[in-house]
């Protein structure tokens, strides 16, 4: 059975100007063990996914359909007190913003002490701080690093922390949402490395939100491709990169910046997100879309089954 | 196009230590080296990259060539200039002709400033035209970094705009003085992948359009590769490799270089990677 299954998710923001339609019906499973990678835009809806997952939605936010079946039980049906018994001990998230994600004031090896020390009431100081040093070996930091405070980190070493502190509970499923955006390429080759080494060494499920499409191919399984608020291809990495079905995959794929292939001029225009409060029932990327023709933007677009690992959400191969 | 032969920006062995103070009591300093005996020239014209991962010193150099900071050592001329001699009238003549677009729309610009207002701004600094002609060079600058009808735009204010749309005001706003010489220090590195390449382009294009020098400072050899016709890479402080980008990509002499470009993520990786899995399970 799958760990996670995430049945026709929809989600929104009150703003000043109406209802904004964050996410739109996007469904996805993830097995024990797998990874599973969230591409897309800013703005598309991939960490307000993540953020809901971890129960930590803003007050503007709402929930306005579908069920997350997490070891079959509906978290969006949990209450605050329940939900924050699973956060963290059984879903924990390495945050985008490093940098800011540890508190100044406290010694590294303490705060991720308190992290296990709040799941664990039986668990004595001494041996979380021994826990903690098993952890900091698991992500790469040296042990005499424990007791120093987070401005003696250089970024890539806070980024570890942090996912030393995900992995502290010891959780079946943990989200990185964008670990590596704000480091450089050298460092975010070590963290990729350092996360792809736990998954593999602790067989905990991932959820990884990026940007980057080459970074996703890096470290998942499978990928589930996001356009304004919706999942528009979802397969195996494999499948989406050697056939990449969904013309807004296509344009990812095609603009994204490799040392391999020889340099071509890439073709820009990005174009604008649609816009999410007066969405309309057509295709989202059809005003983006080279393929597009007059019916793109009047029906709502079908999921197409490629393979059965393999689907796309487009009314071309129908 | 580009003349090999003119040469707009020379440094010549510049260094530059920074002091930072380690005890608030004491007054205790350590000293970080940032550059250390740094020589390379830029011809006019050129789009020249400079790579290197952060803390490598990579902003220094582009802050000395605005003269935002001063060397310690070394010679460094701009567009003719002996930048530790300029001050005064030809020191704000140099500011019309060297520009510098810096890493963060979120932050470069002024929030409570319209779009006119943050675009003119520099046009009312250095006393350029009337308002008719300001009003013009605005929706040429606008014009150019592709961001049309202008005047749409003109008073609508930075939190109303996209990441990309906010890089490109800034541009714009670098570009109004017509300069000779821009800086360009990670222009993309907050941006999507798709909007980054489309702010490429557009640097590209002015380049071509007004024949301006850029120096673009990156830690992504890919993106110097696509942008740039010659590339330094840069590791502590010191310049490890220069020359034309491709020969760079194809055959680095540095091992860091070579680390950098072992170290970029690739889609081959991932499909053996994959392969080899699903063999396993």
């Amino acid at each position: 059975m799958a760990l996670l299954t995430v049945e026709n998710l929809s989600i929104g923001y009150h703003t000043r100007k109406g209802f904004l339609k964050s996410v739109q019906g996007v469904s996805f499973s993830l097995a024990e063990g797998e990874s599973l990678g969230l591409v897309g835009e800013s703005g598309c809806g991939k960490t307000t996914i993540g953020m809901c997952l971890m129960g930590l939605l803003p007050e503007n936010a709402a929930v306005t359909g579908g069920r997350i079946l997490f070891e079959g039980t509906d978290l969006l049906q949990l209450s605050k007190t329940e939900i924050r018994r699973v956060r963290w001990k059984k879903i924990a998230m390495i945050f985008q913003a490093a940098m800011n994600a540890l508190n100044p004031v406290h010694r590294v090896g303490e705060q991720i002490a308190e992290a296990i020390l709040a799941h664990h009431a039986d668990i004595s100081e001494e041996t979380a701080m021994k826990q903690v040093e098993s952890l900091f070996q698991v992500v790469g930091i040296p042990p005499d690093r424990i007791n120093d405070y987070p401005h003696q980190y250089s970024g890539g070493m806070k980024q570890r922390a942090i996912i030393a502190m995900a992995l502290s509970c010891n959780p079946p499923l943990i989200i990185a949402d964008e670990p590596t955006t704000a480091l450089d390429v050298i460092v975010q080759d070590q963290i990729l490395n350092a996360i792809k080494d736990f998954q593999n060494k602790l067989n905990v499920s991932l959820i990884f939100i990026s940007h980057d499409i080459a970074v996703v191919a890096d470290v998942c399984d499978s990928i589930g491709i996001m356009f304004a608020g919706q999942l528009v291809e979802y397969g195996t990495v494999k499948d989406v990169f050697n056939a990449p079905m969904h013309p807004y995959t296509q344009t990812l794929l095609a603009s994204y910046l490799t040392l391999d292939k020889d340099t071509v001029h890439l073709n820009s225009n990005p174009g604008e997100t649609p816009d999410l409060i007066n969405a309309t029932a057509g295709c989202r990327f059809s005003e983006r879309c080279a393929f597009a023709d007059a019916d793109c933007s009047l029906n709502t677009p079908e999921w197409i089954e490629i393979s059965p690992m393999h689907k796309t959400l487009c009314s071309r191969f129908k | 196009m580009k003349n090999p032969n003119t040469v707009i920006v020379q440094l010549e062995n510049i260094s530059k230590t920074f002091r930072t103070r380690t005890s608030f009591l004491t007054g205790a300093s350590k000293e970080v080296v940032a550059l250390n005996r740094v020589s390379f020239e830029i011809f006019k014209g050129e789009i020249f990259g400079l790579v290197g991962e952060s803390g490598s010193g990579k902003t220094t150099i582009g802050r000395l060539m605005v003269k935002l900071e001063t060397p310690d050592s070394g010679k460094l001329w701009v567009d003719g200039n002996y930048i530790a001699h300029i001050k005064g009238r030809k020191l704000k003549n140099f500011r019309r002709k060297v520009q510098m677009i810096f890493q963060d729309p979120y932050q470069s610009l002024n929030p409570y400033l319209s779009v006119f207002d943050s675009v003119s701004e520099p046009l009312v600094v250095h006393n350029v035209g009337d308002s008719k002609t300001r009003r013009d060079r605005v929706r040429q600058s606008l014009h150019a970094v592709g961001l049309s009808p202008p005047d749409d735009l003109f008073y609508r204010y930075p939190h109303q705009m996209s990441g990309g749309q906010r890089q490109r005001i800034a541009i714009a706003r670098a570009m109004v003085l017509e300069p000779e010489f821009v800086v360009a220090d990670e222009p993309t590195s907050m941006l999507d992948a798709s909007i980054a390449i489309h702010i490429f382009n557009i640097l590209s294009d002015l380049r071509k359009k007004f024949k301006v020098t850029f120096l673009f400072i990156t830690h992504s050899l890919a993106a110097a590769r696509y942008l740039c016709d010659r590339i330094a890479v840069i590791y502590k402080g010191e310049i490890v490799e220069t020359g034309p980008a491709e020969d760079i990509i194809q055959n680095p002499q540095h091992p860091y270089t070579q680390a950098l470009i072992k170290a970029h993520p690739r889609f081959r990786h991932s499909l053996k990677r994959n392969i080899i899995r699903s063999k396993g399970t």
